[in-house]
C-alpha cells in the first residue's frame, strides 16, 4: 500500500468523524441549552463561544458573536477550514485519491453524501436547517461508516480508515470533555460545590450521543465522576477513550502484526497506553481530571505523530 | 392499453436522406439487425425513457463519472453525456474492423521501431526527415533503445468513421494516451442498469474484459530477470480529467494507482513508498505525457514526473506502457503516410480506408488547399482533442480568409482531408424530448504485447450532441454510446 | 601525452532549508580516441550518496538526491586523464571539392545526421541572418568551416557575466557579444544552414596558454566533415580544438549537455558558486 494513500485513507476516516461530532456538538449545545436549568447554559454567547471552542476558532474574546455567523461558519462555509462543509470535502478529496482501494458502494456514497452538503442551503440553514442538517450530516455518517464496515474488505486499507475514525473520536471525545469540563467550572463558579452535578455533564453525554447508554450503566443523573469514569474508562461503550484505545490498537495490528514488541513503534505505543487506561480506575483520576485530559489528548497526538512517522512518510 | 396521448419516441424523427443513416434506410425502414431494438424502444412511451434518462443521468453523478468544468466562481462536476440508444456492429463488419485496427497497429509499431533506428523508410524516399524531424513528439532520446518486445505502442485507440458511402475510414491513430476505455463499460453497466430487456434479444460480446487483458499486456513486456511483475498505473493526481479512468483501470487490475511523488529512482531502479518501505516497480502504465515523465530528462517543471526515471527505462530495469516517443507515429501529417506505411512494412495492403489527404507541406497540395478551403477540413497536425479544426462549409468569406493567413504562417502544421460525412445515429436530444439524428464516430482500443494482441470488442462511439456537428470530442460537448458487436 | 587533473566544485547556500532536492552534475569528461579518463572521485556534504546514471544521450551523470532538509550543499569531483595530442587537419587528399558538397547531398547523409543539421530554440538564426555566412563551394568544406570560426571570432566579443548559456541567437548577434555557447551556437546555426552537420560540445578548457575561457565549464562545437569526420572548433578562441580542449558531452545546443540540472523547491536568497580548475603535468 502506497504510504501517500495510507495517509489519506487515515484522514478520510478522520474527518468523516470530525464532521460527525461537530454536528453533534452543535446541535446538542444549541437545541439543549435553549431549555438549560442555569442562567449561563442559556446564553447565546456562552453557547456559541462553546461551539467555536470545539471547531478551535480563535476568535476575539470579547467580540459579540451573531449566531447565524457562528451557525455558518460551523457548518457551510467553505472558507473555514474547519466547517462541517470542508471536512466532507476532505472526506471525498481523499476517497477520491484512493478510490481504486474502496469499495463502489462506498465510493458512492461518500459522493452522494458530498453533493448533498454542498447543494444545502445557507438560508434555510441558519433559519430553519440546523436540526435538520446536523441530523443528515450524523445519519449520513453512521450510514458510511456501515458502509465501510459492511462493503470492504477487512483488510490494510479497511484497518487506515478505521484508524483514522478511532483516533479522531478518542481525540474528539477528550476535546469535548475538556471544553464541557471548562464550562462546568465556570458555570458553577459562584457554588463550586455544584460542580459535580452540573447540568453540563449532561449535555456533555449527550455531545457524544452517551447519555442513555450511561443511564443504564449508573441508573442516576450523571455526576462529574460518572460522567469521567464512563467517557474514560469504560471499554464497552463505542464511545470512550478506552473503546477508541482498543479499536486502535486492533487496527494498527492489523497494519504490521510483526511490531508489537518493538520498542518505540506506534504498535508497541498505543499497547502501552492502552494498559495503562484498562487499569486505571475513576479514584486515581478523580482529583486531578484536568491534568488528566491533557495527558490524553498529549498522547493521543504523540500516537498520531509516530503513525505519521511510520507509516505515511518515507 | 396505451393512454391516448402517448407519444412515440421516434414520432419526431426527422431523416435526413443525405446522412447515412445506420438505423434507417433511404427509405426510412428500419435496419434489420436494429429492427428488435427499435419495436422495444418505440413501445416506451416519452414520459417513461425521460424518466430512465434521469436515472442512468444520476446514477453517473453519484458514482462520481464526472469532470469538472469551471465557470465563473466555483467548479462544477458534469457527467459526459451517455445516450441510451446503443449502437451495434454486425459481427462480419466487425471482424473486418478488427483485423484493419491490429494491421495498422503493428504497422505503427514497426514504422517507431524503425524510426528510432535505421530509419529505412525515410532512406526509401517514402517519408520525408523533415516530418519527423520537425515533429514535437520526436524523441531522439529514444534512438536506438529496444523496448521490451519491441513494442512501443501497447494501446492504441483509433478511430474510425462511417463515410456516406457505408464503409469505414481511419480518422486518426491515438498511441499516446488514448482515453475512453472507461466509458465503454460504464456505457454498457448503465445501459444494463436501465434497459437489462434488451439484451435478452441480442447476442453481444462482453467489455468487461479489458482490464485483464491490458494487465496481461503489461506482463508480457515486464523487465528481462523479473518473475512476477510489479505493475502500476501511474496519474498526473485527482485533478486531470481522465483520473477517474486512471483509477478505474487500476482498480480492476487490481493494482496501485499512483502519482509521480508516490515514486523515486534509486540506481536506476522504480520504487514506490508503501507503508513498508520501498517496493521495486517493473512496469509502469503512464498517463503522463512524454514531456513530464521525467523532469531530468525532458521539461524541467514537471511537479508530476518522477527524476530520473527515464534512466531507469533505459537501463532497461522498467517497462514504460507506451514507450516513449510514440507521438512520433500520432502525428496527424504521418496518418496521410499510413497505406505507404503498412506497405513498407507489412507488405500488405491496407483494410481500412484512409481519409485522403492534402499536406500544406507540399506546394501543389497547398495550392489546392488554398483554392477548395470550402470544400475541407483543415486540421493542425499536432494538436489534440479536436482543437483548431476549421471545417471548409461552416466558414463565412472573412474566416476562411483567415484560415488562409493562418496556414501560410506555417504550412507544416496544417493538412487537409475532404469533408468526410459521418454517419448519424439516433439520438436523444433532452431538449426536445425526442430522438434525433446526430453523427457518431468510433473509437476502437487496441492492445499489443510480447506475442499477443487484444481489440476491445465494442469501442467508444462518440456523438456531436448539438445538431450538424461533426466534433465528437467530450472536451467539445460530444456524448457518447453503448456500442454492440454482436457475435456472429 | 598530457596528464590531466580537473577538479570541478559547487557550493550552494539558502537563506531557508531545502527539504528534498535533486541534482544531476553531467561534468564527467567522456574517453575517446584523444582522451583517456583513468580515474573520477566526488564528494558532497552531509552524508548524501551519490549515483552513476546514464542519460539519455549516453553520456555520464553524477546524481544525488538530498532527503534531509539543508541550508548548505558542496559537491566535488576530481577527474584525471590523458590526453593526446591533436594532429593538424588537412583535407583528405583523395576526395575532390565536389565530393565533399555531394556527399553532403545524400539523403542517407542527411538522416544519419538530421539531428545536427536542424536549428534548435538557441541555434534558429533570425530570418534576416540565414545569408550572413555562405560556403563558398569552390572550397573543401574543412576550409570553409576554418573561416566560419574565424568570422565567428570577429564578430563576437567575448564578454563573461551577466548572460546565460540559453541566450537567442537575435540577442547575440543584436548585442555582438557573448560567452562560449554564444560563439558555439552561432557557429553550429551557420554551420547547420549550409548543410553542414555541427554539434555543441560541454567541457574543460585548459587555459595555461591565454585563451579566453572562464573558471566555469567551457563549450566549443564539432563539425562533421565528409571524408574525416567529426572535427572540434573553437570558434571563442578562434581555433580548432587541442589538447587543452577536455570534452564531457555534446548535444544540439547548450540544453542537452548542461553542466548541472536541478529540481528543488527553495525559497528566500540563494547563492551557488561554481569553480573549476583545470591542470596538466607532460
Amino acid at each position: 500500500m502506497l504510504a501517500r494513500i495510507a495517509n489519506n485513507l487515515f484522514w478520510m476516516g478522520r474527518y468523516i468523524e470530525r464532521a460527525e461530532h461537530t454536528a453533534r456538538f452543535t446541535n446538542v449545545n444549541y437545541f439543549s441549552s435553549l431549555d438549560a436549568p442555569n442562567k449561563l447554559s442559556r446564553d447565546r454567547q456562552f453557547v456559541l463561544q462553546s461551539i467555536y471552542e470545539m471547531v478551535g476558532e480563535e476568535d476575539e474574546k470579547d467580540e459579540v458573536l451573531i449566531e447565524q455567523d457562528v451557525l455558518y461558519n460551523v457548518a457551510l462555509n467553505p472558507d473555514k477550514h474547519y466547517s462541517i462543509l470542508k471536512c466532507i470535502c476532505y472526506a471525498r478529496e481523499n476517497a477520491n485519491s484512493s478510490r481504486d482501494l474502496i469499495s463502489n458502494d462506498c465510493y458512492e456514497t461518500i459522493n452522494k453524501f458530498y453533493h448533498s452538503v454542498m447543494n444545502y442551503s445557507k438560508d434555510y440553514f441558519v433559519t430553519r436547517g440546523l436540526h435538520d442538517f446536523t441530523s443528515h450530516i450524523m445519519h449520513q455518517s453512521t450510514i458510511l461508516k456501515g458502509k465501510i464496515r459492511g462493503t470492504m474488505l477487512h483488510d490494510e486499507v479497511y484497518a487506515l480508515i478505521k484508524l483514522g475514525i478511532n483516533i479522531e473520536r478518542a481525540t474528539q471525545v477528550t476535546r469535548i470533555l475538556q471544553i464541557k469540563y471548562d464550562a462546568a467550572e465556570q458555570v458553577t463558579s459562584s457554588k463550586p460545590k455544584h460542580l459535580k452535578k452540573s447540568y453540563e455533564w449532561t449535555t456533555l453525554l449527550k455531545c457524544v450521543d452517551s447519555f442513555d447508554i450511561n443511564r443504564r450503566v449508573y441508573r442516576k443523573p450523571p455526576t462529574q465522576s460518572t460522567v469521567i469514569e464512563f467517557l474514560m474508562l469504560n471499554p464497552n461503550s463505542p464511545r470512550t477513550v478506552l473503546y477508541c484505545l482498543s479499536q486502535i490498537k486492533e487496527h494498527i495490528t492489523m497494519l504490521d502484526p510483526l511490531k508489537a514488541h518493538e520498542k518505540n513503534t506506534a504498535l508497541f505505543l498505543i499497547g502501552k497506553m492502552m494498559c495503562e487506561y484498562k487499569y486505571k480506575t475513576v479514584e486515581d483520576i478523580e482529583d486531578n481530571v484536568k491534568e488528566f485530559i491533557a495527558h490524553t489528548f498529549s498522547s493521543l497526538i504523540k500516537l498520531s505523530e509516530k503513525l505519521e512517522d511510520e507509516y505515511f512518510y518515507h | 392499453m396505451k393512454p391516448t396521448n402517448f407519444k412515440h419516441l421516434f414520432s419526431s424523427y426527422d431523416g435526413n436522406e443525405n446522412l447515412f443513416d445506420e438505423i434507417f434506410d433511404k427509405k426510412q425502414n428500419v435496419r434489420k439487425v436494429y429492427q428488435k431494438l427499435f419495436d422495444i424502444y418505440n413501445d416506451q412511451s416519452i414520459e417513461d425513457f425521460i424518466n430512465l434518462n434521469n436515472k442512468a443521468k444520476t446514477s453517473f453523478f453519484n458514482q462520481g463519472i464526472t469532470f469538472q468544468v469551471y465557470n465563473d466562481e466555483k467548479a462544477q462536476e458534469k457527467i459526459f453525456p451517455f445516450d441510451l440508444f446503443p449502437r451495434i456492429i454486425d459481427g462480419e463488419e466487425w471482424a473486418t474492423i478488427e483485423k484493419g485496427v491490429i494491421q495498422r497497429c503493428k504497422a505503427l509499431n514497426a514504422f517507431i521501431w524503425d524510426i528510432y533506428h535505421d530509419k529505412n523508410i525515410i532512406k526509401a524516399g517514402l517519408v520525408p526527415m523533415e516530418l519527423i524531424s520537425s515533429s514535437a513528439n520526436y524523441l531522439r532520446q529514444m534512438d536506438n533503445l529496444d523496448p521490451v518486445g519491441g513494442i512501443y505502442n501497447h494501446i492504441s485507440g483509433t478511430d474510425l468513421i462511417k463515410h456516406s458511402d457505408g464503409k469505414y475510414y481511419v480518422l486518426e491513430d491515438n498511441i499516446r494516451c488514448p482515453s475512453g476505455v472507461s466509458y465503454v463499460i460504464y456505457n454498457r453497466n448503465a445501459l444494463k442498469r436501465s434497459l437489462f430487456g434488451v439484451f435478452n434479444h441480442y447476442d453481444i460480446h462482453t467489455v468487461t474484459d479489458y482490464s485483464e487483458n491490458l494487465l496481461e499486456i503489461m506482463e508480457s513486456v515486464k523487465p528481462k530477470g523479473v518473475d512476477v511483475p510489479t505493475c502500476v498505473v501511474i496519474t498526473p493526481g485527482v485533478f486531470n480529467s481522465a483520473y477517474f479512468e486512471h483509477s478505474y483501470l487500476a482498480k480492476t487490475m487490481g493494482i496501485e494507482l499512483v502519482e509521480g511523488r508516490d515514486l523515486v529512482v534509486e540506481n536506476d531502479f522504480l520504487y514506490m513508498k508503501t507503508i513498508s518501505g520501498l517496493k521495486k516497480v517493473d512496469v509502469v502504465y503512464r498517463r503522463i505525457d512524454d514531456g513530464f515523465l521525467d523532469p531530468l530528462e525532458f521539461k524541467k517543471d514537471s511537479a508530476i514526473g518522477v527524476p530520473g526515471l527515464f534512466s531507469a527505462y533505459k537501463n532497461g530495469n522498467v517497462t514504460l506502457v507506451n514507450a516513449p516517443g510514440t507521438g512520433v507515429a500520432d502525428d496527424k501529417a504521418i496518418y496521410t503516410y499510413m497505406p505507404e506505411i503498412i506497405k513498407f512494412y507489412l507488405g500488405e495492403k491496407p483494410i481500412l480506408n484512409n481519409v485522403h489527404t492534402y499536406h500544406c507541406s507540399r506546394p501543389t497540395d497547398l495550392k489546392f488547399v488554398l483554392e477548395n478551403i470550402h470544400n475541407l477540413v483543415v486540421k493542425p497536425v499536432d494538436e489534440a482533442g479536436g482543437y483548431g479544426i476549421s471545417i471548409g462549409n461552416r466558414l463565412t468569406k472573412a474566416e476562411i480568409a483567415d484560415v488562409k493567413k493562418v496556414i501560410l504562417q506555417n504550412p507544416r502544421k496544417y493538412i487537409a482531408q475532404p469533408i468526410m460525412s459521418l454517419s448519424v445515429h439516433a439520438t436523444y436530444i433532452e431538449d426536445c424530448q425526442s430522438f434525433e439524428q446526430r453523427h457518431v464516430d468510433l473509437r476502437t482500443f487496441t492492445l499489443l504485447g510480447q506475442d499477443k494482441e487484444f481489440v476491445l470488442k465494442g469501442g467508444l462511439t462518440r456523438v456531436a450532441l448539438k445538431k450538424g456537428n461533426l466534433i465528437v470530442n467530450s472536451s467539445q460537448g460530444g456524448g457518447s454510446k453503448d456500442t454492440w458487436v454482436l457475435k456472429k | 601525452m598530457f596528464n590531466y587533473t580537473i577538479k570541478y566544485t559547487t557550493e550552494n547556500t539558502y537563506e531557508n532549508p531545502v527539504f528534498e532536492s535533486y541534482w544531476q552534475f553531467m561534468v564527467t569528461p567522456e574517453t575517446n580516441s584523444s582522451q583517456d579518463l583513468i580515474s573520477s572521485s566526488y564528494s558532497v556534504s552531509d552524508d548524501n550518496s551519490i549515483e552513476k546514471s546514464i542519460n539519455g544521450y549516453n553520456f555520464e551523470t553524477t546524481r544525488i538526491h538530498t532527503k534531509k532538509p539543508f541550508n548548505n550543499l558542496t559537491f566535488e569531483a576530481i577527474f584525471k586523464l590523458n590526453k593526446s595530442e591533436i594532429s593538424p587537419i588537412e583535407p583528405n587528399p583523395e576526395f575532390t571539392v565536389e565530393d565533399d558538397y555531394k556527399a553532403i547531398e545524400v539523403l542517407d547523409f542527411k538522416v544519419d545526421f538530421e539531428a545536427f543539421l536542424n536549428a534548435t530554440e538557441l541555434t534558429a538564426l533570425p530570418k534576416v541572418a540565414v545569408k550572413l555566412f555562405e560556403f563558398e563551394t569552390s572550397k573543401h568544406i574543412l576550409d570553409n568551416v576554418k573561416q566560419l570560426n574565424t568570422w565567428v571570432y570577429d564578430l563576437i566579443t567575448f564578454k563573461a557575466g551577466e548572460t546565460t548559456e540559453d541566450m537567442l541567437l537575435e540577442t547575440v548577434l543584436e548585442k555582438k557579444e557573448g560567452v562560449s555557447s554564444d560563439f558555439v551556437h552561432l557557429f553550429c546555426a551557420i554551420a547547420r544552414v549550409n548543410k553542414v552537420p555541427a554539434r555543441y560540445v560541454s567541457g574543460y578548457l585548459h587555459q595555461g596558454d591565454g585563451f579566453f575561457g572562464d573558471s566555469e565549464m567551457y563549450a566549443w562545437a564539432e563539425v562533421y566533415i565528409p571524408n574525416l569526420g567529426w572535427i572540434g572548433f573553437d570558434p571563442g578562441n578562434n581555433i580548432l580544438a587541442d589538447h587543452n580542449h577536455i570534452k564531457v558531452a555534446h548535444g544540439r545546443d547548450y540544453k542537452d549537455c548542461p553542466p548541472l540540472k536541478q529540481i528543488m523547491y527553495a525559497y528566500g536568497e540563494q547563492e551557488s558558486k561554481f569553480a573549476v580548475e583545470v591542470n596538466y603535468e607532460q
